[in-house]
């Protein structure tokens, strides 16, 4: 029963709150893409900084523990950065369509 | 008393029988290094016919960019992986970094040219950095037929 209560309170408050989103203020004139593109690829950068990072870290690794598998690691390890660094060129790309 | 044969440190890492499927595998960044020159003079071309020569200039150099960012990243790369197993011709570390360090720096002069004299051509430029990525997809397409078809 006293959560019914609760309930009926939190319901009624919001009806009262309802005039208050219906008020409008000043049209903002903050550009919100910009901004969020440049968090976007500053984002982006970081991953993807700290992705090739473990990924380099890891093949050094491996490499220093079996130097025989230089060809398989190697060969990973080009095609793994080389995707990464697409991904950035994903975001980059994506903030160019939008900001105009 | 017979000697035994000279070996040379880097050959006696690698192992002397390779299977079929190794010896797909180890020609995989060369055939890549291929799909991109071929790429990069096909793609041009089509965008020039179907879109603009200003377009198919931005792809042109941005497939330039591509390609070199990539050969100068697999250069890093093998220069690391020398330090690592002490293998080849030692080269010296900042010389590494700074490799990796000017692919950036001439990713973003290029994209800065272009801007400054056709921001047109940008897109074309954006999506000739793509090249890698083309030519890794096409190079996962060829593994996949071979694994199909001869069954590795």
């Amino acid at each position: 029963m006293r959560k019914l209560s609760y309930l009926f309170m939190i319901l009624s408050a919001l009806c009262l709150a309802v005039p208050a989103f219906a008020q409008g203020g000043e049209a903002s004139t903050v550009n919100w893409v910009a901004i969020t593109s440049g968090f976007a690829m500053a984002i982006a950068s970081a991953v993807c900084g700290m992705a090739q990072a473990k990924a380099t870290a890891a093949a050094a690794e491996g490499l220093a523990r079996n130097p025989a598998a230089r060809p398989g690691i190697q060969l990973a390890l080009i095609l793994g950065l080389a995707l990464i660094e697409s991904l950035a060129l994903y975001t980059l790309v994506i903030i160019f369509a939008k900001v105009k | 008393m017979p000697t035994p044969p000279e070996s040379s440190p880097s050959s006696a890492l690698e192992p002397e029988n390779k299977t079929a499927a190794e010896v797909v595998y180890e020609g995989a960044l060369p055939r890549i290094q291929r799909s991109m020159l071929v790429l990069a003079f096909l793609l041009p071309l089509v965008a020039s016919f179907w879109l603009s020569w200003r377009t198919g200039l931005g792809l042109a150099l941005g497939c330039a960019v591509a390609y070199l960012n990539f050969f100068w990243l697999k250069r890093g790369v093998e220069g690391l992986a020398d330090r690592i197993v002490n293998a080849g011709q030692p080269r010296s570390g900042k010389g590494i970094v700074a490799r990796f360090l000017l692919r950036y720096v001439l990713m973003g002069l290029a994209a800065y040219g272009i801007l400054t004299v056709s921001p047109a051509s940008l897109y074309g430029l954006l999506a000739g950095l793509f090249l890698p990525v083309a030519a890794i997809a096409c190079e996962a397409a060829h593994e996949a037929y071979v694994a199909l078809a001869r069954g590795l």
